[in-house]
């Protein structure tokens, strides 16, 4: 775990914030990054948390 | 004495975090030389969302939660102080810098969970603070350079504290209590020039305080003697900013000593002066500061290696002195002085050109003229220096013909660079003669306009009288590709009947176009 907090003393409770979580959303920061520098053309990208979209189909197909 | 939390804000999200917060950096220093307890979450160099502020927070019992930061960070700022009212409520919130200096009243009401706000420079009204809260005292109805509340949450602007004279009194910035391993460090190298993307070990210093100039789009942080308090129609008091200068820098000997300290500490291979503009303290200094600086960095041994006689670039790691970059000027530079900075290892100089047009420079007030832009460029590079040109487009005056004398210099000079848009931030003179504009474009909704600030590099409030946001995003991607075919033609079709001005000016009672300085400590 990092040091979030520096100072010139010890702080009460400790932060937990585990850095495993950070892996994956930094490659997808990363990887979104890059992929909305190179625009253009053919290349787009689409966000997936930013997709607001309902299925006009039911649940059976129709 | 008191226990304080200062949590540096997200800026510039797009990017990776590259500097040190410098003003929050000096204020816990000076926090913790008098006695005070001190932590730091520096929430831009970690990037770990909302979701941590509470556990920050609760990690200890506050006496002050203090945030701060540039009218950019103001979204974060808005966020992070509701969270932690609602999750520290009885910690002091306090907020400073940019943000608030340049509209204090507006920021109380639209962040009501704010306690106290520092205006202007806090090296001496933030100990005073601290101290008056560390003795359970929360009545700042005589404390200079505050806006504090009274009893209805109503905000009151107390007078303007006067700024320091002596800056050699300020301590070193807290830097240790930053991440420099972790983050800083990793994001050391910049593309501004060879030397500066092979260096791995930078940190930013500030030299000076302010800028003789008068800038239409800039301003000063309450902190240059641009600012004064005054009442308004209402009665009631407000910020009023300024032509008035007081310039103010620190002696060559504390800028060596402190790059000293940071070799001897971190081992930095590279130093970045924040100053607002390092040739106007020259100028102020009738050429003897950087003059100075350049001698005392060689005979301290912080010359890089490159530059020595005869010398080569030293292996990644190894190098014993100390590169440094900074900002310029077209018409304050000198040969002489270019050359001597280059020796003492300076890489490259950001000149604010921002156009070659010579009507758009002439109502700019920044104290150059098309051909002095044109010639920097060469001046600078002929020393070894790399120039940095920022370029701006959409400005009052903007038109064709402007474009094109600024595409022409950019072509002719070599020049590749995608303009930032004219941006009014609140403080400069832009914002107080477009605000009506302003507000227009924003639905009267001035509190989102400033949360859509950013680094002018996307289009918020049109300033220009000719153009709209639409033309602008056209003309910003013309200048990028120099293209003047596609300029002639936009302006052979182009035609707007019926449309009025987008942006039209007018007077402010925030700003006087005048040379009256604020207050500096020891004046009668």
């Amino acid at each position: 775990m990092s040091e979030l907090m520096k100072g010139n003393f010890e702080v009460k409770r400790k932060l937990d914030v585990p850095d495993v979580s950070d892996d994956s959303a930094d490659f997808k920061n990363e990887f979104k990054k890059k992929a909305l520098e190179s625009i253009g053309g053919s290349m787009v990208f689409v966000e997936r948390e930013m997709l607001f979209w309902e299925s006009t189909e039911s649940a059976d197909g129709e | 004495m008191a226990k304080i939390l200062f949590v540096n804000p997200v800026v510039r999200e797009e990017d990776v975090p590259r500097h040190i917060p410098y003003g929050i950096a000096l204020l816990a220093a000076i926090a913790m030389n008098n006695g005070h307890l001190v932590q730091i979450y520096d929430a831009n160099a970690w990037r770990k969302g909302f979701g941590v502020l509470p556990d920050v927070y609760l990690a200890d019992d506050w006496d002050v939660i203090a945030i701060g930061g540039l009218t950019t960070t103001y979204s974060f700022i808005k966020e992070a102080c509701r969270i932690a009212k609602e999750v520290a409520p009885d910690a002091f919130l306090v907020a400073g810098g940019g943000f608030l200096t340049s509209m204090p009243q507006d920021i109380m009401e639209w962040i009501p969970q704010i306690d106290l706000g520092i205006v202007g420079e806090a090296f001496v009204t933030w100990p005073e603070v601290l101290e008056k809260i560390d003795n359970k005292d929360t009545d700042f109805s005589a404390t200079l350079g505050v806006i504090c509340r009274d009893g209805d949450g109503k905000p009151i602007l107390n007078n303007t504290r006067p700024i320091i004279r002596d800056l050699n009194t300020l301590p070193a910035p807290a830097w240790d209590l930053f991440p420099l391993e972790e983050v800083y460090f990793k994001n050391s190298a910049s593309l501004f020039s060879e030397d500066a993307y092979r260096i791995k070990r930078r940190i930013d210093i500030n030299a000076s305080y302010g800028c003789s100039l008068i800038c239409r789009y800039c301003w000063h942080l309450g902190t240059t003697g641009d600012m004064l308090i005054e009442k308004d129609s209402n009665g009631n008091n407000d910020v009023v900013f300024t032509y008035g200068r007081n310039i103010r820098y620190h002696s060559p000997d504390y800028i060596i000593d402190m790059v000293k300290e940071l070799k001897k500490n971190f081992n930095i291979d590279f130093v970045n002066f924040l100053d607002e503009n390092l040739m106007t303290m020259d100028a102020s200094s009738k050429r003897t500061w950087l003059k100075e600086i350049c001698e005392k960095w060689i005979a301290a041994g912080l010359q890089p290696s490159s530059r020595r006689p005869g010398g080569k670039a030293a292996a990644p790691g190894e190098e014993p002195g100390v590169y440094w970059s900074g900002t310029s000027h077209a018409s304050l530079h000198r040969p002489e002085i270019l050359k001597l900075m280059y020796e003492a290892g300076c890489t490259h100089l950001v000149y604010g050109l921002e156009s070659f047009d010579p009507g758009i420079l002439k109502n700019l007030g920044k104290g150059t003229t098309a051909q002095k832009n044109i010639d920097s460029v060469g001046e600078c590079m002929r020393s070894g220096i790399m120039p940095i040109p920022n370029i701006i487009i959409g400005f009052p005056e903007e038109d064709f013909q402007s474009v094109r004398n600024t595409i022409n210099a950019l072509i002719k000079l070599g020049i590749h660079a995608r303009p930032h848009f004219a941006t009014a931030y609140p403080g400069s003179e832009w914002y107080y003669t477009y605000k009506e504009s302003i507000k227009e474009q924003y639905d009267g909704d001035l509190e989102r306009y400033v949360a859509d600030l950013g680094d002018a590099t996307k289009i918020t409030a049109v300033i220009s009288h000719n153009f709209t946001g639409l033309e602008l995003l056209g003309l910003q991607e013309i200048v990028a590709q120099r293209n003047l075919r596609v300029l002639d033609q936009a302006e052979k079709y182009w035609g707007r009947p019926g449309v009025t001005n987008v942006a039209a000016p007018q007077e402010s009672f925030n700003f006087r176009r005048k040379k009256i300085d604020g207050p500096i400590d020891g004046s009668k």
